[in-house]
């Protein structure tokens, strides 16, 4: 036994030694990524579609690359594994930080497999990291995309949903005219890119809306639902609210469908510019609901991004 | 495709006028003359000859404006489907959607306007760019192609998102009258009239920043140009447009021949047009996200979404698409994936020619039992 327990008492020391590297904002090199990734694979690999979790949990909402918030919202919602973690996606994209983000939540998801869930959300994806950022981060801090290459492929192996003590349904964006009940989810096969219609996509594009039924998202993909849907949707699962994310909300959380649907946005002054708050939410293990609210963390100076002198537009 | 293959295909050096010069002359006599001659490379006027606007769209008109000596000319493409009404960006011409109209008129139809000092057009003061007059210019013509009974219209604009917005509100006033109308006629089918919007690669935020470079941005354009031939070519050499298709056939009608100094300038003087700028981008962002219709935005880099725009967009209020490979002018530079943006647009969006096809059912028809 003493002999076994050593290979996996290296590897924790590998790895408490890295997430202090990254609590520090300092990326791990691609080697280390590598083999951080192939890990985290084998243990989401495992998880199901509708993945179920334990109170008390602290649900987070999107982050998008905004390590030093992220670093707020520990300080405030406490450590993991002291504090037990839900985030419902968007790690990556937007915030300059999205590589030491990931890196972060992944590293603390092998370290701590059954105290923190980490969901897909629709930036999870190669086609949209290509495009607002994540991609171009990655060939930036590591000369090439493999880095980006590993962490897509990796993605495509998160849990899409959670169910937090059988009653509240979490993911990303919200629900599907193709999905009545959580079997439905069970049962298809998550391991894909994002794809641009459908069922997977709808749990990661969707968004409450005032107006009852189904509505054809402004996004362009997903759809909008209605309270009667939602409503549907929880009596049928027996379920007593749905949280998700995916919509910037400016006091970083909101309730929608008569406190049945609420939204939870964790990036505070999204984009660095939008001025919003973020909130995470707390539910005890009497199943007691708290939000926390916070501000962005102190900022210590943007990368120099280099803004190009403006083309004609007129 | 097509794009990246002509891009492919440009030369890699630039040849000036003098270098050109030099190669036509025949080899004499000099330490060099054993230097084999280099193939000769296609014909510059061969490759940057102007096209004709016809083998795009269907028809060119000129719109009189009643009670005014205002004529806006129109190009037109399409039989079927809701009108896509195309507004250019400064000194830009209609024809800079002559390339993807000849793809989207295969599912919606095509109106492209020279707005007023641009292209063919000619009005009482071609310098007076300011918003109300452009708006009233553009709701003129929608009026006399279609009087009181307007088709569903997808407001595409370059640039002008202030002025794709009034318009687009002005039409849904006029649609709001109309339904109201339409309450006494029972059999009567609704009016429609606004039924998207596309915007096409401008923010606010970024935009009014840039102002002031602006002035200086055109005078370091080139100026005048020998030949139509020439413009074209700079137009492409020099980074503007990068697909040469669409430079044959839209760069012509930007510019106009000066007798007088016998070359091509430019037909619109934009720099005398400063004092409008301004109000072209004031404010828009907020009557973009207030029009309540369908929304897409077409950006050329992800770095341009100004405060109200990163939140709408992350409210989910309207779509927004980033088009990678392109410069400003997203419907010239790549027209086959703008045309497809386009028609998917209206056909996620469910626009008919009358308007939204199945107004009253909101649940898919394609959603499981």
């Amino acid at each position: 036994m003493g002999a076994n327990s050593l290979p996996s008492a290296e590897s924790n020391f590998d790895l408490d030694e890295q997430i202090s590297q990254l609590m520090q904002c300092k990326p791990l090199s691609e080697h280390q990524v590598r083999v951080l990734c192939e890990k985290a694979k084998e243990i989401l690999m495992e998880e199901s579609n509708v993945q179920p979790v334990k109170s008390p949990v602290t649900i987070c909402g999107d982050i998008h690359g905004q390590f030093h918030d992220l670093a707020e919202l520990f300080r405030i919602g406490g450590k993991c594994p002291d504090t037990n973690y839900l985030f419902m996606g968007d790690y990556v994209d937007r915030g300059y930080y999205s590589v030491e983000t990931v890196t972060l939540l992944v590293s603390l998801k092998v370290r701590y497999p059954q105290r923190i869930t980490i969901l897909r959300g629709n930036h999870e994806s190669r086609q949209i990291t290509q495009v607002y950022g994540f991609y171009d981060e990655c060939l930036r801090k590591y000369g090439n995309a493999s880095v980006w290459k590993i962490f897509t492929d990796l993605f495509d192996f998160f849990p899409l949903t959670a169910l937090v003590e059988s009653e509240i349904f979490c993911l990303h964006g919200g629900l599907s005219p193709s999905i009545e009940t959580l079997d439905n989810i069970r049962n298809f096969d998550r391991v894909q890119e994002v794809p641009h219609e459908g069922p997977m996509c709808d749990l990661l594009w969707s968004d409450p809306d005032d107006r009852c039924g189904w509505g054809i998202s402004p996004r362009g993909a997903g759809y909008t639902f209605g309270q009667d849907i939602s409503e549907q949707f929880n009596h049928s699962n027996k379920l007593k609210l749905i949280a998700r994310a995916h919509q910037l909300v400016m006091d970083g959380f909101n309730w929608a469908h008569e406190q049945k649907v609420v939204t939870i946005f964790s990036a505070p002054n999204y984009c660095y510019r939008c001025g919003n708050m973020a909130s995470i939410l707390e539910v005890d293990d009497s199943k007691g609901h708290t939000f926390i609210q916070f501000d962005p963390a102190p900022r210590r100076g943007e990368p120099d991004v280099t803004r190009r002198t403006p083309d004609y537009f007129l | 495709m097509d794009s990246s293959s002509h891009m492919a295909s440009l030369p890699e050096d630039i040849i000036t006028d003098e270098h050109l010069q030099q190669q036509t002359q025949p080899a004499s006599a000099s330490a060099f003359a054993s230097v084999p001659q280099r193939p000769p490379t296609k014909s510059s006027s061969e490759k940057y000859a102007p096209l004709d606007w016809s083998v795009y769209f269907d028809k060119e008109d000129d719109v009189a404006i009643p009670e005014s000596n205002d004529v806006f000319h129109v190009y037109t493409a399409g039989t079927e489907g809701p009108v896509v009404f195309c507004l250019h960006g400064g000194g830009y011409s209609g024809l800079s959607f002559a390339v993807s109209a000849s793809k989207i008129k295969e599912k919606a139809r095509v109106v492209a306007m020279d707005l007023r000092g641009h292209g063919k057009s000619l009005t009482e003061d071609d310098l007076d760019l300011s918003v109300e007059t452009m708006c009233n210019d553009v709701l003129a013509v929608i009026k006399e192609l279609y009087s009181d009974s307007p088709p569903a219209i997808i407001l595409v604009g370059h640039s002008c998102i202030i002025l794709l917005t009034i318009i687009g509100k002005k039409l849904l006033h006029h649609q709001s009258m109309g339904g109201s109308i339409a309450v006494h006629v029972a059999a009567r089918r609704s009016l429609s009239a606004l039924a998207g919007l596309v915007v096409v690669d401008v923010v606010e935020g970024t935009a009014m920043a840039s102002l002031i470079h602006m002035q200086k941005i055109l005078s370091s354009r080139m100026q005048h140009f020998s030949s139509i031939e020439k413009a074209i070519e700079w137009s492409v050499r020099g980074g503007s447009l990068r697909n040469i298709d669409s430079a044959r056939v839209s760069i012509p009608a930007t510019l106009k021949y000066d007798h007088s100094k016998k070359c091509y300038l430019y037909r619109t003087e934009l720099e005398k047009t400063e004092q409008y700028w301004k109000g072209w981008y004031e404010g828009l962002s907020d009557k973009f996200l207030s029009c309540p219709v369908p929304k897409l935005l077409l950006l050329a880099g992800t770095d341009r979404l100004d405060r109200s725009l990163t939140i709408g967009q992350m409210q989910g209020k309207f779509q927004m698409v980033v088009v990678r490979h392109t410069g400003h002018a997203i419907q010239e530079d790549v027209p086959d994936e703008f045309a497809t943006l386009i028609v998917n647009f209206i056909s996620r969006n469910r626009i008919g020619p009358h308007g939204i096809e199945i107004p009253g059912l909101r649940k898919p028809a394609f959603s499981k039992p």
